[in-house]
């Protein structure tokens, strides 16, 4: 699907994707954090972990290729625009495509701690689950529509769909 | 854990393992229940000992941390006592010792233990659902 120029060109140079692998694989790790907790719902003394909020880091030095820094900001083209700044918005995963990021994790206790020191509230586990399953088909929906994208301008003019 | 990237079933590997802990935990409850009026055989004796499960975590392959039953302990409440002269268990002063499980709070444990095990089988179908959404990129 993608044009083989001299320089190989991938789908993490596209930040788009870049930036959509990067969340899956923070998502489908965080749904491994979450089950831990579940599973440990009735272990004494046991804190439920979650990673640490997800963000996008600026690709490490050295990824080079045709996209470069994958970085974007907006330009001020009129006096009327907000100044605002994107703060680093780039890929995660211009190392070759591994996907092999450590996720930080860090103690998160729900709500209540029994008298048995387990502060796992199942309901507020299965939110967080929820949650990240939510945001998966998201992150997937988007990556099915942006492939979309790339198929209608690979299309030949004038055939139809 | 960081330092490896899971396989993609790891949440159900972990949930698996928890399922597990449940049903032995289930056992448990069982052997209490059906034990509920075990008494000794000996006159004066002391009867069944209520048993509770213990669960630790348990680290699976890859750093996963899952969770088993490690042991079952003894519950340390005292026996009740009847006044049951005739009984070939009663001691001296015809009193009998009988188990300290009280049927209601196992019926509670067992709630306790389904409602876990349902949330397990939850994270599975959540799991589940994730790869086939995924698998769905193949699709198109």
């Amino acid at each position: 699907m993608i044009v083989q120029t001299s320089l190989t060109m991938t789908l993490d140079q596209i930040p788009l994707f870049a930036m959509l692998k990067s969340r899956m694989g923070y998502l489908s790790e965080r749904q491994t954090v979450i089950s831990e907790n579940v599973a440990n719902s009735d272990t004494p003394g046991y804190t439920p972990r979650d990673l640490q909020p997800f963000k996008i880091s600026m690709p490490t030095s050295g990824s080079g290729g045709a996209g470069g820094a994958l970085g974007m900001a907006p330009v001020q083209t009129n006096v009327a625009h907000l100044s605002g700044v994107a703060a680093s918005v780039g890929s995660t995963a211009s190392n070759g495509g591994s996907i092999a990021q450590a996720w930080k994790t860090q103690d998160a206790p729900d709500s209540d701690t029994r008298l048995d020191g387990n502060k796992v509230v199942l309901e507020e586990e299965m939110m967080k689950l929820n949650d990240a399953r939510t945001s998966y088909d998201a992150a997937v929906s988007f990556y099915q529509k942006s492939m979309g994208l790339i198929e209608l301008a690979l299309r030949t003019p004038g055939k139809g769909a | 854990m960081a330092d490896n990237v899971p396989p993609s079933g790891a949440a159900m590997t972990i949930a698996a393992s928890a399922l597990r802990a449940q049903q032995a935990r289930m056992r448990v409850i069982a052997e209490n229940m059906a034990n509920a009026d075990s008494v000794s055989t000996t006159p004066g004796g002391d009867p069944y000992r209520r048993q509770v499960p213990v669960f630790t975590p348990m680290t699976l392959a890859g750093g996963l941390r899952g969770v088993t039953m490690s042991k079952t302990a003894a519950d340390q409440t005292a026996f009740r006592s009847e006044y049951q002269p005739g009984n070939p268990s009663a001691d001296a002063k015809g009193y009998v010792k009988l188990p300290n499980v009280d049927p209601l709070v196992e019926a509670l444990d067992m709630r306790d233990a389904q409602r876990a095990y349902e949330a397990n089988l939850s994270v599975i179908e959540n799991a589940r659902s994730m790869q086939s959404r995924t698998l769905d990129l193949l699709k198109k």
